[in-house]
């Protein structure tokens, strides 16, 4: 093995340019060139299922931050909570939800739904944002047409609206760029793309049979 | 709802945030090199894939600890070439055996130019034959088409002792291959 000319280096170094080279180093350069293609096909292989099986296995990666944002993470992150109730009980209470919510946004709220329709009510936690909104599948996932306010700053954002009775998908939009299912819905469903992420789900009962 | 084509600092991001799924794609950005990084390494298509797969799960684990996001192939990159050194560690030897060599998957244009399938079994011999680190150092510089600065975050080597890697290593592929034309 001799050593190789320091033109020949430079070219394959990218440092020179390969047609200066005298006749004998090009075809040494050619050759070393044809070497080094045959080596970059890539190997026929897949480790993604293995390794998305064994990740899924596992909790979110160990994040550099402080037990704090841990805590608001795990508060923040949907889980399923079984209760046991007796019919009586549950009906007892929702007609004590369905008084409450009538005594905090019954009459004068300015919403008068058809028969097909029914009011929905969105309440998030956003403290510090300045803006939050809600895009969905009743709004064809359109910015701008419907907004939480959060008028004594304590960093709770409402809206009502009126929305055709039945099932709707949705998420806020905090600050115009975070999209963030809603934390508080208790139902979500895949959003179809593949990523894992989910909308919160929200079922809107018409009004004639709201309490 | 991570883009594909989102840049990795995105996407590392939505990976700490909580969406694990967002990984399966810098898996399906990164795997391809990584697999043929490890491949030329160990010469076993199967150990490749265990110390590619290996890594991933290590770097998810550890995502946190990528201080820059920009250069999250350099990084992955150093995490499998650390579990290659493991695995050939392990085997007490750098060298790959010829019996692994790995079949590829196809071949070029260019290199049916050159020769036929006999000359494709000597540059991968060839290849084996060389110490680890030169190996690294050829197949990160002219198979990953890395630059000296990016081999130098890989590997943790200085760039003059990486050139000086490439340039033994040419040496012994230019020796093995001008035997053949003899």
């Amino acid at each position: 093995m001799s050593p190789i000319d320091p033109r020949l280096q430079e070219a394959l170094d990218g440092e020179r340019d390969p047609g200066e080279l005298p006749m004998d180093q090009r075809e040494a350069y050619d050759r070393l060139i044809a070497a080094t293609q045959v080596l970059t096909a890539a190997p026929q292989l897949s480790v993604a299922a293995r390794v998305m099986a064994e990740i899924q296995q596992n909790p979110a990666p160990a994040l550099a931050q402080g037990p704090m944002r841990r805590v608001m993470r795990w508060l923040g992150r949907p889980r399923a909570v079984t209760l046991r109730l007796r019919p009586v009980w549950t009906l007892a209470l929702a007609a004590g939800l369905a008084t409450i919510i009538l005594l905090l946004w019954g009459p004068g709220d300015g919403l008068t739904p058809g028969r097909a329709e029914g009011i929905a009510n969105f309440v998030g936690h956003f403290p510090g944002a300045r803006s939050v909104e809600v895009v969905g599948s009743f709004n064809d996932w359109s910015r701008g047409v419907l907004h939480l306010n959060d008028d004594d700053g304590d960093g709770i954002w409402h809206a009502k609206a009126v929305l055709p009775a039945g099932q709707h998908e949705y998420m806020f939009v905090v600050d115009g760029e975070r999209w963030v299912p809603d934390p508080l819905a208790g139902r979500y469903v895949d959003d179809g793309f593949g990523a894992g992420q989910q909308n919160a789900l929200l079922i809107v009962r018409p009004a004639a049979v709201q309490p | 709802m991570v883009n594909n084509g989102a840049p990795d600092v995105e996407v590392v991001a939505r990976v700490l945030g909580g969406d694990g799924e967002a990984f399966g794609i810098l898996i399906r950005r990164y795997e391809p090199g990584l697999l043929r990084f490890a491949t030329r390494m160990l010469g076993n298509p199967d150990a490749a894939a265990d110390a590619v797969a290996e890594s991933l799960v290590r770097a998810y684990r550890h995502l946190a600890q990528c201080r820059d996001p920009v250069r999250l192939r350099s990084w992955l990159y150093r995490i499998t070439g650390n579990r290659c050194r493991s695995h050939l560690a392990r085997r007490h030897t750098n060298d790959i055996s010829l019996s692994e060599a790995p079949p590829l998957a196809d071949g070029s244009d260019a290199w049916a130019e050159l020769e036929r399938s006999e000359q494709v079994a000597l540059v991968e011999r060839a290849l084996a034959a060389l110490p680890a680190e030169k190996r690294e150092a050829f197949v990160l510089k002219h198979v990953e088409g890395m630059s000296y600065e990016e081999m130098a975050a890989v590997t943790g080597a200085r760039i003059p002792t990486l050139k000086m890697r490439v340039h033994r290593a040419r040496e012994a592929l230019l020796a093995a291959l001008e035997e053949v034309v003899r």
